[in-house]
Formats: structure tokens, C-alpha cells, sequence
């Protein structure tokens, strides 16, 4: 079809199209978005409040349904699935990191961590487990549960959770959100140590430029449309965008 | 203050839907109570007044003993005054049916009313010596019609025939109702009952006041006699009727005592989790300048809006299974006559059931609008809602010990007591303490009880399975009183259960053991002639005839009945139970008594005791003191001994065995032969007594397990409230476990488990404290219970009940599993 499907991308959307509300309530979220995600590769999105940014997330994952337009991820378009599938297709091949109440309270972090894989009745890569464990430097944590844990720890929980099934795509609704600096910029790094050594690819929704700057690309909504992109963003470059978006 | 609640209660209002169904389950219960006694006693009262309208002065006989003198009647006929004074009599005189055999298992009521009091349904009053009525039901069940030949014996079971001139209704006349009644003219009906005198004569007014006239019939009446006004005499029988229903009424209101105490945890809990979900609200309110005087305010108020309404439908419901009852009532009984008058709602009624419904709502809500002030507001401005962590705090650990060992120690008290009702009550409120213990335990139980309950699904279903145990027990206090709820009835239920189970056992052991025989042939009045005993002798078919006799005599100058029975049997099929001594060593020269007889004149085995009659006792030594329980004559002495004395009277009762291997069939047709010519004398087998008595004892069962059932439907009621509210305080933990990859049914499956769980865990603790309780008061009862627990009731009650918990749990799991992935995410 088009060139952006030619590229090796994890996740690809074509005239996207999302509007809440019908008549005068009606709400465009998203007008017609086309765009790619390109795979072992970390992009963030970013725009002003209420351009569409955790809508467009959403209907990628298959959270919700759309109004027009085509998702793929991987080789399946996800827009065809019912329900049924489209939950397989999320329990099997995706990941995802939320702002907050990533976990289950009644777990500790460890069963927090499997529960992906037991929900699909998968057996845990035990050499990966350890390895993203140890990554994320959860190893003496693991018994506790999440209200014994740090806003930052429970975030990496939540990271690690994601990484543990090896799904083709994490999606993260700005999951440094509500943590300080420090803990964000570790959280951060992790992310994009795990496309790098592990392959991952990741889609992050963030309203942070210095978050954006972990990205190796950037892509810039408004008003439900794609306005601009920025390839290895700096936290200044990403500023620079924002700004003459805003104007 | 009062606007918030009230907007706060519009908000809330499906989540309040169950909790006032629960209330208005309870108060719908005791008023529906209440309106179906009102109705019945109502009825009571107006055919009374009815019957009361026709007679002006009544004279009353003091006692069935001494009926008033034939002579009475015309003494008071010729009162000054006295337009009309007529006799009623009252007696029995068996009636004998198609079948040859005299009606029903009570002898049929022979009785005689002045016309105007005699309600005839068809036909016409007896008029002669030789016509009679049948009561109207009598008279369906046996196909009597109008100009047949009726056959009735007398005392002395002669047999006498009459025309059937009529039917009449007994009305509201209870005993005449259960024994049927056939009426003649007065000089027959004394014929017939054997009367001597007349129980009433009803007179009416020529004139005078009905005061006067009763002091004027007084004044001639004697002492002998009571004499009442029409008003009188009604009142008092409505009042003794009154208390009839007084017996349904409290035996109703206990079983609407525990449905009011199961919807008060309901509430309890509904409004203890509303004030947990609404904490950031409440410290939001705080923070803004409410006082904690305001907040509790407010909780009770609404609890108060929400008592008082649901009471009101509550009356509602009540006035509906009020009318329901008094209709099943008229449409499946109609052998009891219970008149109705019109289905109200009295004030009375509406005060109590608005009382309990309020006070109990309310009540059950002051302990979580208590820990609503407790709301810091500081709290509003908290992200993250903690998790309800539970530890068992010293008090609750202190008052449990203090109430088990109570508990423990009136148990053990009151079963290694001696059997009696002190006993039982001891027990009981041994019972009572421990539901207080396990309820006061409940949080601390709950958490390994649920993994005990959970282990298997967990198992089967897998993460959802595990999933739902965990959050069976994240709150521990909550699952507790949801499941508690449950407990109460199942608890009841198991109790019932294993208590008529081992009555049963215990029956059927005793009618093995001391009631050793396949046929029991009796007289309905009066004794089974010798004949039928000689008649069934000599049958190959028939392994022992033993004939039961009792003739009036004396024991040590006092009067007592000496009885016998045919020796050869006592050796064989009879094996009476003996408390000291021993049946083996009677033979002639000796007696054996009964322990209450024994214990009454201070009889001990070994004694001698003077047996006979005034004229002529012999010194018997006594060989065997008898279980009060054995089917042996209070005096037994030996058969010759007794022939000597009492000559060859006619036997009692005769029981008889079938030989070993004989064809069944022909052995009751061998003793229906030979008791075939004595319409009176019938025969009973072993198999009909038993299949009488279960039948008896699954009637009562059925009864109860109905009423109790209303019990259940609210802890259910309880058990889908909690679900529905947890399901809404996880909203957000659903939502992301969808976003995991949990299909929408095993998120369903997942709160079916947990609602499977609970229901289980209830189940558990109730029929553990059934079965403890149902066997500590079958001790209480008699020290030769046969205990038998209903294993297949018991696990029929565990299921039940979780399916019951899965039933619950279809409403909430729907609404958790259509919820919309992102708005929950999304939501705050
Ligand atoms: N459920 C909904 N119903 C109606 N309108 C909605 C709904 N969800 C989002 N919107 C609207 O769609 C638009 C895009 O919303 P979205 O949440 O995607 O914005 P966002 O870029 O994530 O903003 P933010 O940075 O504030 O999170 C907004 O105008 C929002 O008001
Ligand atoms: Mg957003």
C-alpha cells in the first residue's frame, strides 16, 4: 500500500479517525491519522492537552474501538477483531504502562510481574525474568506489594510486567507522569535499555520533553492530526517543536 | 447538610436498591405475620359474633365430667322470660365408613345443636330419632350422599344405622373439624355418645334484657353450671381461639426475628462499605468545614430516609404475603376450617413494622457513620485508596475467649446434663454465645476459611480463580459479615436437619426395638375382641400374635391398671428394656412395673408388692423395673396370674410378626380377615406407622427450611450487594486486568468465584455449628438418641448455598464485565 507500511513497522494506523458524541456533542478526537511505529525502536508522542494523544494510544492498543481508519499491529488489522480477539491479540502481543494503578493491589510485585503470562497460561523465560529483575532492580522486592513500594518502584514493576511477555509493543500513557525527576529518568532509561539489548519496541505518551529525549523519534499531535516529526530529539529540539506548535 | 444527603442518596440509589430490598423482605415478613393472625383471628371473632347473635343466655357445663342434668332443661324452659331453651351434646360415637372400618384416626364426634345453631350445608335438620347429618367434608371424603344409610356404633360398639337427612359445616370449631362430627336429635345424640347430661342449653329471649334473663337462669342453674350472655360466650371462645393464633403468630415472628437479623448485618455492611468507598468524599467535606457531628448526622440520616422508606413498601409486602397466606391457606387446606375476614393493615401493625424497619436500619448503621467521623480530612487529598489491611486487634481477641469458653462451658454443661428442658435451654444458649464468637472471629476465619474454599477453583479456573481468592480475603471484616449473614440460616437449617434426621433414627430405632412387630391391631373405642386374637393363631404366616390386656386393679391398696401380655412372646419377639433388673427372670410369682409407677411409690427390684384387686391382692416379687418407654403394661404380671384374677377380658391391642419369609401380602390379608367383622378394630403396620411419621416429620422440616428460606434470600441479598459495591470500588483494577489480556468471561468467572467463595464459606461455618448444636440438643432430649447426621442434606445445603453465592453474582459480574476498558482507566 503506502510507503509507511513498507518501512519494518510494529504498528501502523491509516486515516485514523476517532469522534466521540454524535451530532452537536460530537467530539473529533482523532481527523485521519496516519502513521507508523517502526520496530526495536522508542517513540514518543507528544502534543498540548486534549490533542488526542492518549486517544490515539488507545486505539492503537485496541482499548477502544475506532470510528475510521485501519490499525495493524504486527500482520493483524486489529480494526476487523470482536472483542474476543482483540483481548488474545492485547494478552499475547502487547504491553502496556499506565500513569497510575498499574498494579493489582492484592499481588506482590513478583505475581504482579507473571500475571500476563499466567493470564495467558505462558511459562515465564526464566533467564529473562532475571535479567529484567535484575535490570530493573526489583530483586529484593519482589514479596511486597504494591502499597509497600515507591511510586518509582511500582512504575518499574509495572515496566518489568510489560517486558515479561516479550510483547511485540508496550504502549505507556506518560508513565513517568507522576513520578520526580530522578525516579523518572530511571524509569526512562530502562525503557530505552530494553529496546536497545532486548529488541523492544515502545510507544510512550508524554507531555515531558526531557522524557521525549529518551525517544529515538518523536511525532507531534494537534487537534487530532499529525503535525510534525523529530528523529533523535533533544529535550531542546522537542521544547523548540512544542513551542512553534503552540504559537 | 440535609441537601447533600439527599443528593448523595439519588446517586446512590441502585447501590441502596438492595439493601431496602433486604429491609423490605424482614418487615414485609413480621407484618405479613401480623396481617394474616389479624385476618384469622378477625375471622374467628366474626363467626362467633355470628353465632353469639342467635343466643341470647348460655348455660355452660363446668367440665365434659359433669355435664348439666337432663333435668336442667326444663327448669330453665320455664324461666319467666325464657322464649326458648334447647340442649347441645357433645360425646363421641364412632362412624363407620365405606370400607367397613370406623372414619379417620379420631373417633367421629357424636353431637346434637338447636337447629338455629346447626349450619346445614344440604338437607335438613334432624328431625327423628332415626335421621342424622354428616359434617360436610366428612361427608365428601367418604362419598356419603343425602338418603344413604349411615352406620355409627355406640359405646357399647353396637352397630346402629340411620338416614342420612343432611350435611352440616362445623365452622370454625376446630375439634369437631379434626374429628368429624355426625348430629342427631338430642335424645339420640345421648344415646349414641353415652352423655349423661347436655354441655350447653342455649336459650333465647322472650323480651327481657340478655343480663336479666342470664341472672334469672343463673338463679336456677345452680353452681354447677356457668351461665354467659351471647357477647360473653363469644368473646370467650374467640379468646381461646385468639390464643391458638398466638402460637402461629410467635413462632412466625422468630423465623421474622432472624430474617430482620440477617437484613440488619446487610445493612450493616451496605452502609459500612458506602462510608469506605465515600471517604474521599466525606474528607472533602471535612476539609470544607463540616463537622464530625455533620458527617455522622448525615450517615444516619440517610440511613434513616432509606429505613423509613423501605419500611413503608415493607407493609406493602407484608399486606401482599398476608393475603397470599390466608390464600394458600383456604385453597390447600380445606379440611382446616380457618375463616378469614378481610386482609388489613391495622395501625398496630404499621407502627411495628415501621419501628423495626427504622430502628433496625438505623441501628445497623450507627457503627459505620461512627467510623465515618473518624475520616481524616487529610485523606482528600490522598491518590492511592489504601488496601483495608486487618490484624486481629487484643480486644477482639479477648472478648472471643471470653465468649468461647462461655459458649464451650454451657455447652458442656448442658450436654452431660441430665436429659430435660433445662438441658436443652442450656444448650442452646450455649448455641447462641457461639454465633457470638464466630462472629466476633469472623474477619480472623474468613482469610484461611476462603483459601480452604478456594483452593479448588483456584485450581479449575486459574488466574481468575486465584484472582477471586485473594480478593475473597482482601477485606477480611467485609467478607465476614457477607458471609455471616449466610451463616445464620444455614446454620439453622443443618440445625433442623440433623435434629429430625436423629429424631427419625431415634424413632425408628425405638419401634425396632420395642416394637418388634409388623401389624399393631387396636380398637378405636373400647377392646379388640378375643376372637380376633383366636382367629389369627395357627396362620403359618404369622410368627407371634402377642395380645396386650389391662383390667383395673389395685398395686399396694392403690388404684393402678395390671396388664399382661401372652408369655410365650415376652421370651421371643418382645425384648422390654429393662432399667434395673431384668425381664428374664418373670415367671410366676413376680411383676414387673414400670419406671414412673416404681419411682411414684418407691419400688425397687426385689421388693414385694401386693397385686390384685380390692377384694383379694397377692405378694408378687418384683423382677424388672421397665423403661417408661416399653410398650409393656405399666403392671405387667403373668398371663395365668392375670386369667386368675380378671378373668378372660378382651385384649387390648394385639401385635403381630410375620413369620420369616412369608409372603406380606397374605399375612395382612389374614389379619384384615379376622378383625373384618369389628368395624372398630383396626389394623396398623409398622411400615404405615413409620411412613406416618416421616411423612410428619418432612412436613415440618419442609415448613421450616420454607421460612428459613427467607433468611437465605436476604444474605443473598447481601452477598450480590457486597459484589456489586466491591466490583465498583475495582473498577479501575477490572479495567486494567482487560487491558492485560482477561477475557470478558473470566473476569464474569472471576467474580463468580469469589461470590462462590463467600457463599461456601458461609455454608461451611453454618453447617459446622448445625451439626455441633443439632447434636449437643439431641442429648438434651433423651439419653438413648440414635445420632444421624444428614450427610446428603448437609452437602445438598453447601451446595445450595454456593450456587446460591454464583446466582448472586450474575448482576455484578455482568456490570464489571461490560464496563468500557478506557473510560475506567480513565476514571478517577
Ligand atoms: N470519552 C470521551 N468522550 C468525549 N470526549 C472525549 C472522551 N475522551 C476524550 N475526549 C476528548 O477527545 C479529545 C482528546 O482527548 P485525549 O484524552 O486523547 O487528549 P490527550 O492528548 O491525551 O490530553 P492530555 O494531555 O490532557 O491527557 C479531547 O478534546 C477530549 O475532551
Ligand atoms: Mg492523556
Amino acid at each position: 500500500m503506502t510507503t509507511i507500511t513498507s518501512v519494518r513497522s510494529a504498528v501502523t494506523a491509516q486515516g485514523l479517525t476517532k469522534v466521540y458524541g454524535t451530532g452537536d456533542a460530537a467530539v473529533h478526537a482523532l481527523r485521519g491519522i496516519d502513521v507508523g511505529f517502526a520496530t526495536e525502536a522508542f517513540t514518543a508522542i507528544m502534543g498540548p492537552s486534549g490533542s488526542g494523544k492518549s486517544t490515539l494510544m488507545h486505539c492503537l492498543a485496541g482499548l477502544d474501538s475506532v470510528t475510521d481508519g485501519h490499525v495493524t499491529i504486527g500482520d493483524v488489522e486489529i480494526t476487523r477483531l470482536n472483542d474476543k480477539r482483540l483481548t488474545l491479540l492485547r494478552r499475547d502481543r502487547v504491553g502496556f504502562i499506565f500513569q497510575a494503578f498499574n498494579l493489582l493491589p492484592t499481588l506482590t510485585a513478583e505475581q504482579n510481574i507473571r500475571l500476563p503470562l499466567q493470564i495467558a497460561g505462558r511459562q515465564a523465560d526464566q533467564a529473562l525474568f532475571d535479567r529484567v529483575i535484575d535490570t530493573v532492580g526489583l530483586r529484593d522486592r519482589l514479596r511486597h506489594k504494591p502499597s509497600q513500594l515507591s511510586g518509582g518502584q511500582q512504575q518499574r514493576v509495572a515496566v518489568a510486567r510489560a517486558l515479561i511477555s516479550k510483547p511485540q509493543v508496550i504502549f505507556a500513557d506518560e508513565p513517568t507522569g507522576n513520578l520526580d525527576s530522578r525516579s523518572g529518568a530511571e524509569v526512562l532509561s530502562f525503557l530505552r535499555t530494553s529496546v536497545r539489548e532486548l529488541g523492544q519496541t515502545i510507544v510512550m505518551v508524554t507531555h515531558d520533553p526531557v522524557a521525549a529525549s529518551y525517544a529515538d523519534r518523536v511525532v507531534f499531535l494537534r487537534d487530532g492530526l499529525l503535525v510534525r516529526e523529530l528523529e533523535q530529539p533533544t529535550p531542546q529540539t522537542v521544547l523548540d517543536t512544542l513551542v512553534a506548535l503552540e504559537a | 447538610m440535609f441537601r447533600t444527603t439527599i443528593t448523595g442518596l439519588l446517586a446512590h440509589r441502585l447501590r441502596l436498591l438492595l439493601t431496602s430490598l433486604a429491609i423490605i423482605l424482614g418487615v414485609g415478613f413480621i407484618a405479613g405475620t401480623f396481617v394474616l393472625t389479624d385476618t384469622i383471628d378477625a375471622g374467628f371473632s366474626q363467626s362467633f359474633t355470628a353465632a353469639a347473635d342467635k343466643i341470647d343466655v348460655a348455660v355452660i357445663s363446668k367440665g365434659d365430667e359433669d355435664p348439666l342434668p337432663p333435668s336442667l332443661l326444663a327448669k330453665v324452659g320455664s324461666v319467666a322470660g325464657v322464649k326458648d331453651a334447647q340442649p347441645v351434646v357433645s360425646g363421641e360415637a364412632p362412624l363407620i365408613g365405606k370400607d367397613g372400618k370406623t372414619v379417620g384416626e379420631l373417633v367421629t364426634a357424636g353431637v346434637s345443636f338447636p337447629s338455629y345453631r346447626l349450619d346445614v350445608t344440604s338437607g335438613k335438620a334432624p328431625a327423628s330419632d332415626g335421621e342424622a347429618l354428616v359434617d360436610t367434608s366428612t361427608a365428601r371424603a367418604q362419598g356419603f350422599r343425602i338418603g344413604d344409610t349411615v352406620s355409627v356404633l355406640d359405646q357399647k360398639n353396637v352397630r346402629h344405622e340411620f338416614r342420612l337427612v343432611g350435611t352440616f359445616d362445623v365452622g370454625v370449631d376446630q375439634s369437631l373439624a379434626a374429628r368429624g362430627a355426625v348430629a342427631y336429635t338430642p335424645a339420640t345424640a345421648m344415646r349414641m355418645t353415652g352423655a349423661t347430661g347436655y354441655a350447653e342449653i342455649d336459650v333465647t329471649t322472650a323480651g327481657p334484657s340478655r343480663e336479666s334473663l342470664r341472672t334469672a337462669v343463673a338463679a336456677v342453674a345452680g353452681s354447677g353450671a356457668k351461665v354467659q350472655t351471647g357477647e360473653e360466650r363469644a368473646a370467650d371462645l374467640a379468646a381461646s381461639n385468639g390464643a391458638s393464633t398466638d402460637y402461629l403468630k410467635v413462632g412466625l415472628l422468630m423465623f421474622g426475628f432472624v430474617a430482620l437479623l440477617v437484613a440488619g448485618l446487610v445493612i450493616y455492611n451496605t452502609f459500612g462499605i458506602l462510608v469506605a468507598q465515600r471517604m474521599r468524599e466525606l474528607a472533602l467535606l471535612r476539609c470544607i468545614g463540616a463537622t464530625r457531628r455533620q458527617v455522622f448526622g448525615s450517615i444516619v440520616l440517610e440511613s434513616a430516609i432509606v429505613g423509613l422508606v423501605s419500611s413503608i413498601l415493607g407493609l406493602a409486602a407484608g399486606l401482599g404475603m398476608g393475603w397470599l397466606a390466608v390464600f394458600l391457606l383456604g385453597t390447600y387446606q380445606p379440611d382446616v376450617e380457618v375463616p378469614t375476614g378481610t386482609v388489613t393493615l391495622s395501625p398496630q401493625t404499621i407502627v411495628i413494622g415501621l419501628a423495626t424497619g427504622l430502628i433496625m436500619t438505623v441501628v445497623a448503621a450507627l457503627l459505620p457513620a461512627r467510623q465515618a467521623t473518624k475520616v481524616a480530612p487529610v485523606a482528600a487529598l490522598r491518590t492511592q485508596t489504601e488496601e483495608h489491611t486487618f490484624r486481629a486487634g487484643v480486644v477482639r481477641i479477648i472478648f472471643a475467649v471470653l465468649f468461647g469458653l462461655a459458649a464451650a462451658g454451657l455447652t458442656y454443661a448442658g450436654v452431660t446434663a441430665k436429659p430435660d428442658e433445662t438441658a436443652l435451654m442450656t444448650v442452646m444458649a450455649g448455641g447462641v454465645l457461639a454465633f457470638f464468637t464466630v462472629l466476633i472471629l469472623g474477619p480472623v476465619l474468613v482469610t484461611p476459611l476462603s483459601g480452604l474454599a478456594g483452593w479448588l477453583p483456584g485450581r479449575l479456573f486459574g488466574v481468575p480463580g486465584r484472582l477471586a481468592t485473594e480478593n475473597s480475603r482482601r477485606n477480611p471484616k467485609r467478607s465476614a459479615t457477607t458471609t455471616i449473614a449466610l451463616t445464620i440460616g444455614v446454620t439453622l437449617m443443618t440445625f433442623m436437619a440433623v435434629l429430625t434426621a436423629t429424631m427419625r433414627a431415634t424413632a425408628d430405632h425405638e419401634l425396632d426395638s420395642q416394637f418388634p412387630a409388623d401389624y399393631r391391631v387396636a380398637a378405636q373405642t373400647g377392646d379388640v375382641p378375643h376372637t380376633v386374637a383366636e382367629a389369627l393363631r395357627g396362620h403359618p404366616e404369622l410368627a407371634t400374635v402377642a395380645e396386650f390386656r389391662e383390667a383395673e386393679g389395685k398395686l399396694d391398696d392403690e388404684d393402678y391398671p395390671i396388664g399382661t401380655v401372652t408369655s410365650s412372646v415376652l421370651e421371643t419377639a418382645m425384648r422390654p428394656k429393662a432399667t434395673s433388673g431384668s425381664a428374664d427372670g418373670f415367671k410366676p410369682g413376680t411383676v414387673m412395673i414400670a419406671d414412673y409407677v416404681a419411682e411414684h411409690l418407691k419400688i425397687k427390684v426385689g421388693d414385694d408388692v401386693r397385686v390384685g384387686t380390692a377384694k383379694k391382692a397377692t405378694p408378687l416379687r418384683v423382677v424388672a423395673i421397665l423403661d417408661s418407654q416399653s410398650l409393656l403394661p405399666s403392671i405387667t404380671v403373668p398371663e395365668q396370674f392375670f386369667d386368675e384374677r380378671f378373668g378372660k377380658t378382651d385384649d387390648n391391642q394385639i401385635l403381630i410378626t410375620a413369620a420369616d419369609g412369608a409372603d406380606l401380602d397374605k399375612a395382612r390379608a389374614i389379619v384384615d380377615d379376622a378383625t373384618q367383622p369389628y368395624p372398630a378394630v383396626k389394623v396398623t403396620s409398622s411400615t404405615e406407622i413409620r411412613g406416618q411419621f416421616d411423612e410428619a416429620i418432612n412436613g415440618i422440616l419442609s415448613v421450616i427450611t420454607g421460612l428459613l428460606g427467607l433468611a437465605i434470600v436476604i444474605s443473598l441479598l447481601g452477598i450480590a450487594n457486597t459484589l456489586s459495591l466491591s466490583v465498583h470500588e475495582r473498577t479501575r483494577e477490572s479495567a486494567l486486568l482487560r487491558a492485560l489480556g482477561l477475557k470478558r468471561g473470566q473476569l464474569r468467572g472471576m467474580l463468580t468465584v469469589e461470590a462462590l467463595i463467600l457463599g461456601l464459606v458461609g455454608a461451611l461455618v453454618g453447617t459446622v455449628l448445625g451439626i455441633v448444636y443439632g447434636w449437643a440438643a439431641t442429648t438434651t432430649i433423651s439419653e438413648s438418641v440414635s445420632f444421624r447426621l444428614p450427610v446428603g442434606q448437609i452437602a445438598l445445603f453447601i451446595a445450595a448455598s454456593g450456587l446460591a453465592g454464583v446466582l448472586a453474582a450474575v448482576l455484578p459480574a455482568r456490570r464489571a464485565a461490560r464496563t468500557s476498558i478506557v473510560g475506567s482507566l480513565a476514571s478517577d
